[in-house]
């Protein structure tokens, strides 16, 4: 057959993160002990108020065709909930509701790119970011941060990156890997770029309820009116309300983007699912102390994971203001001390397959992530494993 | 800069047209009064044993992620449930992926196998979303028309008329959206034919499969030597009254699931894990109610059917789906006149034919996954109008 598949099917891999928790599964079916820090996920479930909302929406019925771009009560709530948050008046009409933010963020950048286009992206990224610009046929540019600056990106880096064919500059923040806020500043920084470049800044906020230390969300469409104008923002329902299951996500952009998506999706997707649409309203409209709790849970951990990771040798790591993950720099330990099957271990890929066999801990490379040399660790999961894992790693890094 | 400001949308984005369909239905919301045979949506509630297991999922905190691919005892119960009705063979742990309803499933076959350029023949009159999702992933959608007078089957001739060298793939979906037809054995044996000889992959879009009224549907993968080059496309949506909950699927060779899979894995992860489980349920336990409810469908089937003909209305028989699709080139009105028309003057929606292609011109569809009662309001009405018009000859 026509097995022949299309350039962008063939030049597709699959993410690392999912191959590695397949392997961790297969390995736990064999009767392995493994412990997962692979899979970006709370560990939560889903608050029963929210879950009796979908019953109710079952019981009546509710389980028809909706608007492709969502119900309206969800996109008010949404649009409620932003001037909420953000302090800026927002039309329901700029709600777009998605199959989950993936498939929101996806629908993004398949409105704005072209063919040939461009858009600066900061690593570590989440692999999906280049995998999807990649999809729309577009080119991701890559400027480079270390734990050394704490994730922050070089505003000349970026300004050098700046070409005709910049269609968008993304920003995640809190970020999925690397747990790092961007500063105020350098969001203020990053708008004046995209001014200066006329182009769109794409606003990956899914993790902006994770917060650590009191500190409170900046979006770039907090820094201005004019801004907004050029802010397409992603956000949704999984990892505020551990929601991951019911694919709710959503875009907040200017009326035209929003048009486009909503046609766009209307030809591809149709309306995400009716219930758990109404789950999400439930979640929106509720009593907020559930997203509150698993907060303060998820800082009690990173409290306890950090320093715990920042004291076995040769891992460095700064303190993650948000999200649930953990990025130690592991490079001292790439120099081939470790030997694997024989083989001296030399960069961080094989040092999560060894971590993987030997210590019996699943984690994912920061290559990855487009940053060799660290490792990640979700710690969406709980203390008791948390403590175990850190001592595999422990002694896999170092032995004893 | 010079290229001038980013700050738009992209051009085929912006020239994507928005579907027939919802133009037509944002006429009617706001209308009060309406009898709607506009939506193709079955009026039935989802069956109570389908929504109670998605409940329980609910309690025992099913809630999470689910493997890409969709969970295994779901890709399993569809594997045996294929089996058994159709006789093809899927192996669930590689050649079934769970989509988000059947378009996500056709827009990542189209991502997956098409090149910019690529041509793919599509039967017409058809689902209005088809040649949006070729032309977004950059292929070229060649229509084939078929006609009312050959009960729109879709012949080889006109296949092999609309062949050139950059033809990829077919795509066809029967038992027919808008108008109802099927194809037999007979019929679908020369396509196969076809695409064997030009080596062209076949999207069978068979989300009707079960609404058949005579005869038993043939799936396009238990043809001779097709079950390799077919994605066969399925869902819940129809047969179970599960529309709202989005879920659908594709079978196919190992290498293009993969593929899809893993394109699928960046735009959407997995489809609702609540509907995993209302699907696992369906398929196990609610053979019973689905037929219940294809044994209702027949009965307004021919109810409506009759009535258009009794009015005056030319109406092929449909033998499958949920729709009528009657012509109405007697009454003079082109159909987009007629069904706005009908709706203004006698508060009947119906959905203008072209919304489903050129050649559904002069049709216009009737969903009758409504009401027996609605069916005869709606018949009176349309009664009524047809009256009021003047005779032609």
């Amino acid at each position: 057959m026509p097995a022949r598949l299309s350039g962008r099917a063939k030049d597709l891999k699959s993410s690392a993160t999912v191959r590695l928790e397949n392997l961790a599964k297969e390995m736990q079916r064999q009767g392995l002990d493994v412990l997962s820090f692979a899979l970006g996920e709370p560990d939560f479930s889903t608050p029963p108020h929210i879950c009796e909302a979908a019953c109710k929406a079952i019981a009546e019925g509710k389980t028809t065709y909706t608007p492709a771009a969502g119900i309206p009560e969800l996109r008010e709530a949404i649009a409620r909930t932003v001037e909420r948050d953000y302090g800026y008046s927002c039309a329901p009409e700029q709600v777009v509701v998605s199959n989950g933010g993936k498939h929101a963020l996806m629908n993004v950048w398949e409105s704005i790119l072209e063919p040939g286009d461009e858009v600066i992206i900061f690593a570590p990224y989440w692999v999906t970011y280049p995998a999807q610009i990649g999809l729309c046929g577009a080119k991701p540019r890559v400027v480079r941060t270390t734990i050394d600056n704490d994730f922050q990106p070089d505003l000349d880096e970026v300004r050098a990156l700046v070409s005709e064919r910049t269609a968008a500059i993304l920003i995640n923040s809190p970020s999925n890997p690397s747990g790092a806020v961007l500063e105020r500043s350098i969001i203020e920084g990053l708008a004046e770029i995209a001014a200066e470049a006329d182009c769109w800044i794409v606003s990956d906020e899914i993790y902006r309820h994770i917060l650590f230390d009191g500190r409170q969300h900046f979006s770039p469409t907090m820094v201005g009116d004019e801004v907004r104008e050029r802010v397409l923002l992603v956000d949704g329902a999984s990892k505020a309300y551990s929601m991951t299951g019911w694919r709710i996500g959503w875009t907040v952009t200017p009326l035209e983007v929003a048009k486009a998506i909503n046609r766009l999706q209307s030809q591809q997707a149709s309306n995400p699912s009716s219930i758990s649409q109404w789950a999400a309203l439930a979640g929106l409209e509720g009593p907020q102390d559930c997203v509150r709790k698993m907060c303060a849970e998820f800082e009690r951990r990173r409290d306890y994971i950090i320093p715990a990771l920042a004291d076995i040798p040769g891992v460095k790591i700064g303190k993650p203001a948000g999200a649930f993950y953990a990025f130690p720099e592991v490079s001292a330990h790439l120099d081939g001390h470790i030997v694997h099957k024989g083989k001296a271990v030399t960069n961080d890929d094989q040092l999560t397959t060894y971590l993987l066999e030997d210590a019996l801990i699943s984690t994912v490379p920061g290559s990855e992530f487009g940053l060799d040399g660290y490792i990640r660790l979700s710690f969406a999961t709980s203390m008791d494993k948390i403590q175990e894992g850190v001592r595999r790693l422990r002694r896999g890094l170092v032995g004893g | 800069m010079s290229g001038g400001s980013r700050i738009r949308v992209a051009s085929h984005i912006a020239a994507l047209p928005p579907s027939g369909i919802r133009r037509f239905f944002d006429l009617v919301s706001g209308m009060e009064d309406v009898v709607s045979l506009g939506v193709g949506e079955p009026d039935f509630s989802t069956p109570w044993r389908i929504s109670d297991a998605a409940i329980e999922a609910l309690q025992r905190g099913y809630t999470s992620y689910t493997s890409n691919l969709g969970m295994l005892p779901l890709r399993s119960a569809i594997a045996d449930y294929l089996r058994t009705e159709f006789g093809v063979e899927y192996n669930p742990e590689t050649e079934i992926l769970v989509t988000n309803g059947v378009s996500e499933g056709l827009d990542l076959a189209a991502r997956a196998l098409l090149e910019p350029g690529d041509e793919v023949l599509v039967a017409e009159p058809c689902y209005v979303s088809y040649k949006a999702t070729v032309s977004l992933a950059g292929g070229v959608p060649v229509v084939v028309e078929t006609r009312a007078e050959e009960e729109f089957r879709l012949r080889p001739e006109a296949l092999e008329a609309a062949l050139t060298d950059r033809t990829r793939a077919v795509l066809l979906g029967y038992p027919n959206n808008p108008t109802g037809a099927i194809m037999t054995r007979e019929d679908l044996l020369p396509v196969a034919e076809f695409a064997a000889r030009h080596g062209l992959a076949v999207l069978s879009d068979e989300i009707y499969a079960h609404l058949r009224y005579e005869g038993q549907h043939t799936c396009f993968a238990s043809l001779p030597g097709m079950r390799g080059q077919t994605l066969l496309f399925n869902g819940f949506s129809k047969a179970y009254a599960m529309t709202g909950w989005r879920l659908g699927y594709v079978c196919g060779p190992e290498e293009i699931i993969g593929a899809m899979n893993r394109i699928h894995s960046y735009t959407a992860l997995c489809a609702s894990i609540l509907a995993q489980f209302g699907a696992i349920e369906a398929l196990h336990h609610c053979q019973h109610e689905r037929d219940e409810m294809i044994d209702a469908y027949n009965q307004r089937r021919r109810f409506l059917v009759n009535g258009l003909r009794a009015i005056g209305l030319e109406c092929f028989e449909p033998l499958g789906a949920f729709y009528a699709f009657p012509s109405i080139k007697s009454t003079g009105l082109d159909d987009e006149e007629f069904a706005e028309a009908l709706l203004e003057e006698e508060k009947v929606a119906v959905i203008p034919g072209r919304a489903f292609g050129e050649s559904g011109k002069g049709h216009v569809r009737c969903c009758y996954a409504t009401s027996m009662s609605d069916l005869r309001t709606a018949l009176e009405r349309m009664a009524a109008f047809l009256d009021r018009l003047p005779r032609q000859v």
